[in-house]
């Protein structure tokens, strides 16, 4: 069986599929990054493996997210990628004749325009976190909800509590206010909800011509409190696919099987990688006055990669 | 008297080789790092455009270095520009240094001023001197930008990454060292030959994305996180909208560019019919003049807060979508992370060739 | 009644209804310099000055929806009233206001005003935007004041009287300011009775931060209610403001920072106030560079009256306001008996 590796490395979530010839998904791991991107790849693949039929070939792998360049250098990427085409060519995928996906995670959203199944036109979210997931996790550990109960609450809610406020920092002390003044807890959830959709567009949808069919995908797609937020201020349809939160790994995915169609053989690894010890290191350079510093990453003294500078004369290309 | 100013692009070679020049004692600042940027930034208002901070960060450096006069340009507004050199003084003095602050007024507002406080920088000179020095370094500082602006265009071609750069950085050298006007002429051809040398690969057919925004985010690498020369390295083929020269030119036609201000006016009149400070009806006009000349996009740099980009950035959609060009605004601070750039850059550059791709496919290609 | 019959200019830009011309005007920026002269000009020429409602949530909402992002909050909030009002009139007028005093400006987002507002993605009714720049001279500026009557007559002599008109008001409107009437009272023409309290607190900023009483969340009647006497730039005679304007290193080319920095000034040399408030709004650009001004200022004056800047953007909470403001008075009014004892 052949099958095409996608990983998605964000600050938040690190995220593994392997997609069959036939783009179905195979398996798929989610899980946190905890600040160590190389371990969280690693533990994933491993992981990964003991879910896959023990027959499979990986015929080309893809990394995107944050920390794509290093995830590709851990798995032996045939394609790395930028999230936002990654998430565009996923979305078109599942749905060919999308022209918005809104896509919000746990540091950062994003929108993209599609026409006629290519992307022509994105935005990300700038510097507030006020449009993203970690707004919401940070709310529920306040309110002391599980995030994953917070959908169902939201639904619940018949008189939503206004939260005013488009930056994190006041809407949590507009949410604190509103607890003070005695709303129930699933008017403050799902006011909440609409305070972040309401970010969310204000924010980083601002300007766009949002046109349907919607695809809503990302971790926060699983709070359904969102997506009938998002229904109800737009007044349109939103779908969510069915493997939202990895959509990001899907696309690289996507793109390692495209490009594996005129390519013999991929520099995927195997999963063995995941007993290789991958030494990270840093130094300053100090061929200019910039002093950048540049990571290198190394395996028994060779030096996979390099990065970081701002000149390129440290880069290796991966072969 | 100790001279220190604050880095602009390449304004460091150009007012070396004066003050040389007229024997004026001077310090360089360091060059702009992240360290001039977080005094810059502890030191200034907090909503304060980013110019002005990464310059009050270049100024303690130039002081600390033991500078005791600031030599700034002002100006008569309305954007805030033209007053940060009132405010360099007041935070500078606050903070406990002593120096003088000459700021050279614009000389159409008041010629006298203007002679005078150059006769106060250079005043081992007199005022003919100083003004046979300015107009050879003049041809010098046009010198550097006609190289810049060469490879800007052919960074796209060169087959071995970095090589153009490497030549460029010779080629400044080179005119670093001229000294009369006939061997600036000379330095001049050295350079551009050096850049013409590099291996290329003519068959390539690069994107053309042209660069628009305020002037300083364009002029200074280390603001604007090199973008450059990594989207140069990325093969994309690059046109500037201002080069320092045109900035601080006196005629309205641009020595570098080659664009009349009026003309660029002219073009932003259906989208910004009056001029708003800064660069904001320019950038509308250079957004104009690249979607006529067929380039694939346009970036802009708009520093946090800059007025006059702003203003520019609210008719964009409208040009947008008139014109059919995609235009990726960045917006820059000390919040801006340089991996968010690089994927946004990454995904513009995506867009583009998809956009191409597809404008092809439609006549049959 | 005046019935706009006037095809050959514009192309005859104004329908018809009800035989009399609706110009809208949105109730936000230079509405809270300029109103009364564009009121009596407007109506002396025939047509129906329609003002949007006071600023409500509804408008800040459209406001912020329709405006860029990193524009700043008065000028979001001009979108909202244009939106609020561009389906209720003929006319929009827009001016583009570029220099209101030779050699210095307003601020540049009022020189790109009108093209922002065009640009926006909706249907708009026609948007006059004549463009006023005193530093042309007055032969410009009174061919821009007939440039903007002719939208209703070609009777040169009728716009000349109904400009004049409109400079009486605004003279006796800035005369009401002059005397000590707070800016809301003297546009509205409905004066209540000024604390008597002991405390004074001059308020600086633009006006259309501070008399937008949804923007600056009430500022002033919250000061009001503590039997707070508030002083306001307006207040202080154009004379002194000038004078001390003068005296400055560099000259501002900012009109409308003059006031807050004379005012401030002022009070600082003669401390006839006992706090001063600084309300400047998030992104604006002059206001980020004058708080420099005044913070050095202070400085050199050994604070000699205490300033408690507020900014204020679309974000800002009530509760933040009110703790804010009951400190500052706290504390001048302790360091008030302190003093006298």
């Amino acid at each position: 069986m052949i099958g095409y590796l996608g990983v998605d490395v964000g600050s938040v979530s690190t995220n593994l599929v392997v997609i069959d010839e036939e783009t179905n998904v195979v398996s798929y791991i989610y899980r946190r990054t905890m600040g160590d991107p190389i371990h969280a790849v690693q533990n994933g693949l491993r992981e990964l493996k003991e879910l896959l039929p023990a027959e499979i070939v990986i015929n080309g792998a893809g990394t995107t997210g944050s920390a794509r360049y290093l995830s590709g250098v851990v798995v032996g990427a045939d394609i790395v990628k930028n999230e936002i085409t990654a998430h565009a060519v996923a979305a078109s995928h599942v749905a060919p004749d999308v022209q918005t996906v809104l896509e919000i995670g746990g540091q950062d959203s994003k929108i993209i325009i599609l026409r006629e199944g290519v992307a022509v036109d994105f935005a990300m979210n700038t510097v507030c976190a006020a449009g993203t997931g970690s707004f919401l996790d940070h709310q529920a550990e306040r309110i002391g909800i599980p995030i994953e109960e917070f959908g169902n609450y939201a639904l619940k809610s018949q008189n939503p509590a206004q939260i005013a406020g488009r930056c994190t920092v006041f809407a949590e002390s507009d949410m604190i206010h509103k607890q003070q003044m005695g709303y129930h807890v699933e008017d403050i959830i799902y006011g909440l909800c609409q305070s972040l959709v309401r970010n969310y567009l204000n924010n980083v949808a601002k300007g766009k011509e949002l046109m349907s069919p919607i695809i809503f995908q990302g971790g926060v797609a699983a709070n359904l409190g969102i997506k009938k937020a998002f229904e109800e201020t737009l007044g349109m349809e939103i779908m969510i696919p069915k493997h939202y939160s990895v959509m990001g790994a899907i696309g690289a995915a996507l793109l390692a099987k495209e490009k594996a169609g005129n390519k013999i053989e991929s520099s995927f690894k195997g999963f063995s990688t995941s007993d290789i010890d991958f030494k990270t290191s840093s130094f300053h350079c100090k061929g200019c006055s910039n002093n950048c510093e540049i990571v290198k990453i190394e395996v028994d003294g060779e030096v996979l990669a390099r990065w970081g500078g701002r000149c390129g004369k440290w880069e290796i290309e991966q072969t | 008297m100790k001279i220190t100013f604050p880095h602009m692009g390449t304004l460091d070679i150009i007012l070396s080789d004066l003050f040389t020049r007229l024997d004026v004692d001077f310090v360089l600042p360091p060059k702009t790092t992240t360290k001039a940027i977080n005094l810059g930034v502890k030191y200034a208002p907090e909503f304060a455009c980013f110019p002005l901070k990464v310059t009050i960060g270049n100024l303690i450096e130039g002081l600390e270095a033991g500078a005791d006069a600031v030599v700034m340009v002002g100006g008569i507004g309305p954007c805030r520009f033209g007053f940060y050199a009132e405010i360099q003084n007041k935070i500078l003095h606050d903070m406990g240094y002593d120096f003088e602050m000459i700021t050279l007024e614009p000389p159409m507002a008041d010629i006298k001023d203007f002679a005078r406080k150059c006769k106060k920088i250079a005043s081992k000179k007199t005022l003919w001197q100083i003004l046979q020095a300015v107009r050879i370094v003049w041809k010098k500082a046009v010198a550097i930008d006609e190289v810049e602006r060469e490879v800007l265009k052919r960074r796209a071609f060169e087959k071995n990454s970095r090589d153009t750069t490497v030549a460029h950085k010779k080629g400044l050298a080179v005119l670093k060292e001229a000294i009369t006007p006939y061997e600036i002429k000379e330095a001049r051809e050295k350079a551009l030959s050096l850049i013409n040398e590099v291996e290329k690969d003519l068959r390539r057919c690069p994107l053309k994305i042209g660069i628009v925004g305020e002037f300083y985010a364009l002029l200074e690498p280390y603001v604007n996180f090199d973008i450059e020369e990594y989207l140069g390295q990325k093969g994309i083929y690059l046109e500037r909208a201002v080069y320092l020269t045109d900035w601080m030119g006196p005629s309205k036609k641009n020595s570098v560019m080659g664009i009349d201000s009026d003309e660029l006016a002219k073009a932003a009149k259906p989208y910004l019919s009056h001029f708003v400070g800064g660069e904001g009806q320019t950038t509308v006009g250079h957004i104009v003049k690249f979607a006529e000349e067929g380039f694939d996009g346009v970036i802009q740099l708009l520093p946090f807060t800059c007025m006059p980009e702003i203003i520019a950035k609210s008719v964009l959609p409208k040009i947008c979508k008139e014109l059919d060009i995609p235009v990726l605004t960045l917006i820059i601070d000390e919040q801006t992370g340089r991996a968010g750039v690089i994927t946004r850059l990454e995904a513009f550059i995506d867009l583009l060739w998809n956009r191409r791709k597809k404008k092809l496919s439609a006549v049959g290609c | 009644m005046f019935i706009c019959v006037n095809w050959s200019y514009n192309l005859g830009v104004f329908t018809k209804v009800g035989g009399q011309m609706k110009i809208g005007v949105p109730r936000a920026l230079l509405y809270y310099k300029y109103f009364p002269l564009w009121d009596a000009f407007f109506s002396e020429l025939g047509a129906e000055v329609v003002l949007s409602p006071q600023t409500n949530k509804r408008i800040l909402n459209l406001g912020t929806e329709a405006a860029e992002n990193e524009v700043c909050l008065p000028v979001k909030v001009f979108y909202g009233h244009v939106l609020s009002l561009k389906d209720k009139v003929n006319a929009l007028f827009v001016p583009r206001i570029v220099s209101v005093e030779g050699g210095a400006y307003t601020c540049p987002k009022f020189l790109g005003l009108p093209d922002m507002i065009r640009a926006l993605d909706v249907d708009l009714p026609q948007i006059i935007s004549p463009t006023f720049d005193l530093k042309l001279g007055l032969w410009e500026f009174y061919r821009s004041v007939y440039e903007l009557g002719g939208f209703f007559t070609k009777n040169v002599f009728k716009i000349i009287m109904a400009f004049q008109k409109g400079l009486n008001k605004l003279n006796s409107f800035e005369n009401l300011l002059h005397d000590g009437h707070l800016l809301n009272e003297a546009l509205t023409g409905r004066f209540s009775p000024a604390p008597r309290g002991p405390l004074r607190i001059g308020v600086v900023g633009h006006p259309y931060n501070i008399f937008d009483s949804y923007v600056s969340m009430n500022l002033i009647e919250r000061l009001q209610k503590k039997d707070i006497r508030v002083l306001t730039a307006e207040m202080v005679s154009p004379e002194i403001i000038n004078e001390i304007v003068s005296n400055l290193q560099k000259k501002l080319f900012w009109t409308y920072e003059k006031d807050v920095v004379g005012a401030v000034f002022h009070w600082l040399d003669t401390r006839a106030v006992d706090g001063i408030i600084y309300v400047l709004s998030f992104a604006c650009g002059p206001d980020s560079l004058i708080q420099i001004l005044i913070e050095h200022e202070a400085k050199e004056k050994g604070f000699s009256v205490p300033i408690m800047p507020i900014v204020i953007d679309e974000h800002s909470g009530e509760a933040g306001l009110v703790t804010r403001l009951e400190a500052f008075t706290d504390m001048i009014s302790r360091k008030a008996v302190k003093e006298k004892s």
